[in-house]
């Protein structure tokens, strides 16, 4: 895939990764960024850079308890995801549920300071995430709209030896592009990833890399179908992370894309 | 440069979180003996103080644990996640302490201690984790910078300014403080490569 120019929404990967860009541009980036596999790798890979900065510190100690205090505090955690008895439910206090009630009073106001600070932290963070999800909720809708927009085909790439794996095709002609959808994928080895090949004139002409979730599943979007000539079919092979001009390993899958 | 994880390595760290997404405590305390120190000198370099830093560690182990679920491996590195987690948790405290005007900043800053290593956090026998050749890998990383490359990139990253809001405190044209993050940023990645974390599949 070609590189972009100087200003275009790629060269604020840093800064996102930093955390360095408003609300707005996060937002605008994030719309950009879920139709772009490479920048997105590139946001991972100044995810580590922010990581590592960290590192340039001294090192510096922290109490030997904090490892405790941790796993105290997921232990805290785990027991939040069971649920309650029955006798911490509704109903009649018995006089020592009163007492028991009275002292949880006590503790709850002893513990009202850090409750609020922790409170305004989970506000945040509960934000975030309804911010997260609007996105990809976003996302997705717009994903549909562009498979159900008249004139869009189906095709399935499917695997020779192995019905398992599957790559939906899905081709809007009159935009010259696509989106792939793919499920029950293997995991690709560490500097690898599944490359898309377009058929065209009988030669192979690169698009696309991507990765599989761990789920098995892939969408990439806003593919461009190679438009000067007689594009028959696609396949998939895996090839270095940063994609290859010519396919160097076996095709995984496979199909046509004219009609019968 | 840094040891491949051999065949028979311990578990890998989206395996980690993975287990941790399904309840199991044990995967939490790996990830804390792997990145615990990471955490926490981010949580320290924004806080500044000793008591703050371990809170925020344990604040960010406990929202990995929650939020395991939803980790990404397609999305980068678990250390880059669990590492936002404890930046954004730092940079929390840090709002709620200057909303507090500063009282307790003023009460307990720490002094700075001597280096006892990053190796200290390891219990992991295996030395795949350890951090200290990344460490002095990342200040002759930093010294390539400008520095107003670097200044750009620590108030965004440690002090969380966006890039508008560092322009406005340099009083620099944005511009030229988006040059500079990009950048320096870039020349740092460039530098560091071989030092990034461990990826999911």
């Amino acid at each position: 895939m070609s590189h972009p120019d100087q200003g275009s929404p790629r060269d604020l990967a840093a800064a996102y990764a930093l955390g360095a860009l408003g609300p707005e541009e996060t937002r605008d980036f994030e719309a950009f960024l879920a139709g772009s596999p490479e920048t997105q790798r590139e946001v991972a890979e100044f995810r580590d850079v922010a990581a590592l900065l960290a590192l340039g510190e001294p090192a510096r100690a922290a109490g030997a308890d904090l490892r405790n205090r941790v796993l105290a505090r997921v232990s805290e955690e785990q027991s939040r995801r069971i649920p309650r008895s029955p006798s911490g439910s509704s109903g009649f206090r018995t006089p020592t549920a009163v007492w028991g009630a009275l002292a949880a009073t006590i503790l709850a106001v002893v513990g009202l300071g850090a409750a609020i600070l922790s409170l305004r932290g989970d506000l945040a963070r509960l934000n975030q995430d309804l911010a997260e999800r609007q996105l990809q909720l976003e996302a997705r809708e717009a994903t549909l709209n562009a498979i159900l927009e008249p004139g869009v085909e189906l095709y399935q790439l499917t695997s020779s030896g192995d019905p398992n794996p599957g790559i939906q095709l899905f081709w809007d002609r009159k935009r010259n592009s696509a989106i792939i959808n793919g499920f029950r994928l293997k995991p690709v080895p560490e500097g690898k990833a599944y490359q898309l090949w377009f058929i065209k004139d009988g030669k192979p002409v690169p698009s696309v890399t991507f990765k599989p979730e761990p789920t098995g599943h892939a969408r990439v979007e806003q593919v461009p179908v190679p438009t000067d000539g007689k594009v028959s079919a696609a396949a998939i092979t895996v090839e270095p992370a940063g994609g290859s001009p010519q396919p160097t390993s076996p095709i995984l899958l496979v199909g046509p894309l004219q009609k019968s | 440069m840094p040891k491949p994880a051999p065949p028979s390595a311990p578990p890998a760290d989206h395996d980690l979180v993975g287990r941790a997404a399904q309840g199991d405590q044990q995967a939490i305390s790996t990830l804390y003996d792997r990145y615990g120190g990471v955490l926490y000198a981010v949580a320290y370099r924004v806080v500044g103080q000793r008591a703050d830093a371990e809170d925020v560690v344990i604040e960010a182990f406990a929202q990995a644990w929650r939020d395991a679920i939803r980790f990404e491996a397609t999305r980068g590195s678990v250390a880059g996640w669990l590492t936002m987690i404890a930046r954004s948790r730092a940079l929390d405290v840090v709002r709620a302490r200057s909303r507090r005007d500063r009282i307790t900043a003023s009460a307990a800053a720490d002094q700075p201690q001597r280096s006892p290593a990053m190796g200290d956090w390891r219990a992991d026998p295996s030395d795949s984790y350890d951090h200290a050749e990344r460490q002095q890998q990342v200040q002759a990383a930093l010294q390539t910078l400008s520095p107003p490359q670097r200044q750009a990139i620590e108030l965004a990253f440690f002090e969380g300014l966006s890039q508008s809001e560092i322009a406005e405190r340099l009083k620099e044209p944005l511009g030229t403080i988006k040059t500079r993050v990009r950048l320096g940023m870039q020349k740092l990645r460039d530098s560091l490569r071989p030092f990034f974390f461990e990826r999911g599949p």
